[in-house]
């Protein structure tokens, strides 16, 4: 009897209780990247203000969080709760973006409208410019999302509940775009300003045996910049100097589904099931053929695309349990992109300069995707668990080379526990990708070579390995976790375009307890990808093949220590992550050629201490340092090429160190005592 | 005696309930749960609300536990949570689910994480004010102790903001498990994708075709060595579907690099130079995907 239990010594806590941080962080130097995601872009000072904290007054009770105030990437959350019945949440954050700040433009302007500098003189290349070098303005490229979220939900009862959210997400900022021409190109720092709402609202049950929901799922995207002209710098034909495109077009998706799922006690068995059916639509003005007055063109034949999209989700799974030892899981899942555009026919008017003399019709894609899968584990003995599954993959799609593909994949696992701190896991499969056919005159009628198998539409053959431990003896100090991957993919169907592909990833971490205060980890990583290509420049057989080898090392390593007294606090964490590309080049036009290896190197450190003066106080020191050093042969000065304007954006290289320093704060009941 | 993971009958509740457990379970971290949603007295569905099981809600029936033993005796664990616990993981996450149904769903049954007998407890710290999976600056973490490839990737140069603890692993994955693909939290990647790139997702007048069936024909999602996440160096990665007639598919080598004649298809965006609009065109004159 369970009704006369008291809680008597059960801490509930009514009122107030928080903690905040108000410090200041100094940055050593002006470095765009270190600012991305962190907001330290600039040299100088920053405050650092954070809380967390609740208010509890009978069934009322509040949460609230917030980080980085004095900073772009600011961050606030507040929660509310009447006797767990209904809540609600207010989020607030930002997320600065930070690509390049050695960037520089001759354009001026903004929004959509980008022009030259009074004065300009065009020239047939970049180093013909004779305002170039004067002309070059910095021109940061960079953005910020402000994300606001509200939601509540409501629950009637323990099993029904109901909820809506919203989010209104804003990006603003400057992004590169390429600005093309026929023969010559610019890019353009593209000024944008997105707005995105999302809605999410619906309606839950769930007992015992059953779950089931209804919800609306709502994304409302706007562009507030939705074409862009820009002058060109080159010497062009008559009329064809300011050059226009669209930009991404406002557009809107909605979707309803249902799901539930049902539990019988027989054999454990579940059935999940999954109905969505949604509607995107875009329905924005259409920009003239072209800017060029020079060029006659006929009318749009239509003014605006009623373009859209159906899409239809379905899905179903079965886990069941027919012997103790053993579950049974099948799974059904359909997904179809129906583009419902309309095709119409357009001039071809290529890059405002003339007039192809051609239509073309435009071709919106669709396609249905169905996935259905078998798997099963049986634990054969106590500490030996066997698993295996199938699964068919079929994608019909129109428009394209491939109408039809088959995906055939089989798994087999094997998991061996002998130890209770001794977890062994080791996986194998094939991944097989058919095709019904190459329809290579759709490929001659998109002007592709009929011997290249595009990526995503070639039969591929896939096998792949897996090895992972978990070690952790529960009375050691160690713990260690390792994991091996290999996959080698084979395109042996294709004479042009990728033929191989061969991927190793390996990690591995270690723990140490070294006392009861003090701690230390050592975790490392390693990835290698390897792709071979082949290519035509001579609209024929292979003549030249590239090799592009992948790899990434990660190394990190930590220690935590914590004082007898538990005044100190004492934390560092250093990680380096090292990048390289390698492009091995052989063609018969020209001999074997190494392009210069693209790197790069990030070492962060981060180090803390803090000092507990009492229950009350506490004071931190905090350290960051991070280097960044990138090789990178694409990114080139304004006027290296003789066709392409480029931004200049150079190779990250900085060492950019950050000392903050702080005080917390805890008002309320620092520590949860039990009542006398 | 019952051996770990093969209880099947329940021994019987504790005498006085948390009075009980609380008497010797009196560390901050234990009592922080009268910090969490979980230790709220007024919540009808919360283990501390009126009538429910206290803390015998979660760990299971104590009085085995919670009773006298014999000097030099063991004595016994509790039924759910922990190593030594005597329920399997299935049981012992039934008791979270009994709850948390609704958020769950049965679907997790199918997910990756139940396949391989991932409890509640390996992510959920459920006495912790603030449960640190929860919460976006420090969720990651909790999610590479066992994906440690992903934690890899999510140091590359080029990635979404998760090292940082400005994004989490949650923004893309339902880790309790969906009849969805890869456990998303949207019906489809793209559709996930679209969440925060809306400005991608058109319909447009003019589309590239791998962009509408699927973003990760062309990007690498957990972070990438190259530029925008891309999974291969172009104009290789384009190269790898684009070789036309009148436009012929050069091979670019070192002859293109500024020591040589600088190459537009290779510096630069390369390919992007000018066909700028990847993801789809809505402009008439768009279908090369340069307006």
């Amino acid at each position: 009897d369970t009704s006369g239990w008291a809680c008597e010594l059960c801490p509930f806590e009514e009122g107030y209780q928080a903690d905040y941080d108000a410090g200041a962080t100094y940055v050593s130097d002006d470095e765009a990247r270190f600012g991305h995601a962190t907001g330290y872009d600039n040299k100088g000072a920053y405050a650092n203000v954070a809380g967390n904290g609740s208010y509890t007054k009978g069934g009322y009770r509040l949460d609230w969080l917030f980080e980085d105030l004095g900073l772009s990437s600011r961050f606030a959350q507040l929660d509310g709760n009447v006797d767990g019945r209904f809540g609600f949440s207010i989020g607030y954050r930002e997320q600065p973006q930070r690509q390049f700040s050695s960037t520089r433009t001759v354009f001026t302007g903004a929004a959509g409208e980008l022009a030259l500098p009074p004065g300009w003189v065009s020239a047939g290349t970049t180093s013909s410019f004779p305002q170039l070098a004067t002309a070059l303005r910095p021109v940061n490229i960079e953005s910020d999302r402000q994300i606001l979220d509200l939601g509540a939900d409501w629950k009637a009862n323990k099993k029904i509940r109901v909820f809506a959210e919203f989010q209104r997400q804003n990006r603003d900022g400057v992004k590169i775009s390429g600005g093309a021409g026929f023969t010559q190109a610019s890019l353009l720092a593209k000024f944008i300003d997105y707005e995105t709402d999302r809605i999410d609202t619906g309606i839950q049950y769930a007992d015992g045996a059953a779950t089931l929901a209804l919800n609306w799922y709502g994304s409302f995207f706007e562009n507030r910049n939705s074409s862009l002209a820009w002058q060109t710098p080159f010497a062009t034909a008559p009329g064809a100097v300011r050059l226009q495109k669209a930009t991404a077009p406002g557009s809107d998706f909605q979707q309803l589904s249902l799901s539930g799922s049902y539990r019988w006690n027989t054999w454990d068995t579940v059935l999940a099931f999954s109905l969505a059916s949604g509607q995107g639509k875009q329905t924005d003005a259409l920009l003239p053929y072209t800017s060029n007055p020079n060029i006659a063109t006929s009318v749009l034949p239509v003014t605006a695309m009623d373009a859209r999209v159906d899409t239809v989700n379905h899905a179903l799974t079965i886990t069941s349990r027919p012997l103790p030892q053993g579950r049974v899981v099948l799974s059904y899942r359909y997904d179809e992109r129906d583009n419902r555009t309309q095709v119409l026919s357009w001039n071809r008017i290529i890059a405002d300069i003339f007039d192809a003399g051609e239509t073309e019709q435009n071709t919106p894609y669709s396609f249905e995707r169905s996935r259905f899968g078998i798997s099963g584990e049986l634990r054969v003995w106590r500490d030996i668990r066997l698993s295996g599954g199938y699964n068919r993959r079929i994608l019909k799609r129109d428009y394209q080379e491939v109408a039809e593909q088959t995906v055939d994949a089989g798994w087999a696992q094997a998991r061996w526990r002998p130890l209770d701190w001794l977890d062994l896991r080791i996986k194998g499969g094939t991944d097989e990708r058919d095709i019904d056919r190459y329809d290579e005159t759709v490929a001659v009628s998109l002007g592709q070579n009929p011997l290249l198998r595009k990526y995503n539409l070639a039969y591929r053959f896939r096998s792949y390995g897996e090895f992972s431990a978990a070690i952790t003896p529960t009375d050691s100090r160690w713990s260690i976790g390792t994991s091996v991957l290999l996959a080698d993919d084979r395109f042996t169907k294709s004479l042009l375009g990728m033929t191989d592909s061969e991927e190793l990833r390996v990690t591995l971490d270690l723990n140490y307890a070294i006392s009861q205060r003090a701690s230390a980890y050592f975790m490392a990583g390693f990835e290698e990808t390897d792709a071979l290509q082949l290519g035509s420049e001579q609209f024929s057989s292979w003549d030249w093949k590239a090799k592009h080898e992948d790899s990434f090392e990660h190394l990190g390593f930590g220690v935590h220590w914590r004082s007898e007294n538990e005044k100190i606090d004492v934390h560092a964490d250093y990680n380096r992550g090292s990048g390289e590309t390698t492009i091995n080049m052989d063609s018969l036009s020209g001999s074997a050629s190494r392009l210069p290896d693209l790197e790069s190197t990030l070492d962060t450190l981060r180090a803390s201490i803090a000092y507990r003066w009492n229950d009350r106080l506490q004071a931190t020191l905090d350290f960051r340092f991070e280097r960044f050093e990138l090789s990178d042969w694409a990114l080139v000065e304004p006027d290296t090429m003789a066709t392409v304007l480029t931004l200049g954006a150079q190779p990250y290289d900085y060492d950019v160190w950050a000392l903050g320093i702080g005080i917390r704060y805890s008002f309320g009941n620092p520590n949860i005592s039990i009542p006398n | 005696s019952q051996s770990p993971g093969d209880a099947t009958t329940l021994p019987d509740y504790s005498r006085k309930g948390a009075d009980t457990c609380i008497a010797c379970h009196e560390d901050q971290s234990t009592l922080s749960v009268f910090r969490s949603k979980h230790g709220t007295p007024r919540d009808p569905a919360s283990p501390f609300g009126h009538g429910q099981l206290q803390c015998e809600s979660c760990h299971g029936p104590g009085d085995e536990h919670s009773g006298r033993v014999r000097r030099g005796q063991e004595r016994p664990a509790v039924l759910a949570f922990g190593k030594q616990a005597l329920l399997t993981i299935e049981k012992q996450n039934a008791y979270c689910v009994d709850c948390h149904a609704a958020d769950v769903g049965f679907a997790s049954h199918a997910g990756a994480h139940d396949m391989n007998s991932v409890s509640c407890a390996d992510c959920h710290s459920s006495h912790a004010e603030h449960d640190p999976v929860l919460q976006t600056a420090t969720q990651a973490e909790v999610c590479f102790d066992c994906h440690q490839q992903q934690r890899t990737q999510s140091m590359k140069p080029y990635a979404h903001p998760v090292r940082q603890g400005k994004m989490d692993c949650g923004s893309c994955h339902n880790s309790h498990g969906q009849t969805t693909d890869l456990m998303l939290v949207r019906q489809t990647l793209n559709d996930t994708c679209f969440d925060c790139h809306a400005e991608t997702r058109g319909p447009y007048l003019w589309e590239h075709a791998p962009v509408s069936e699927d973003c990760s024909n062309c990007h690498d999602p957990h972070g990438s060595n190259q530029p925008g996440m891309l999974s291969m160096r172009a104009p290789l990665l384009c190269q790898g579907c684009h070789s036309e007639d009148g436009h012929p598919s050069l091979p670019q080598d070192e002859r293109g690099l500024p020591s040589g004649i600088p190459s537009q298809f290779l510096l630069g965006q390369s390919c992007l130079n000018c066909h700028s609009e990847v993801h789809g065109s809505n402009h008439p004159s768009g279908s090369k995907l340069m307006r």
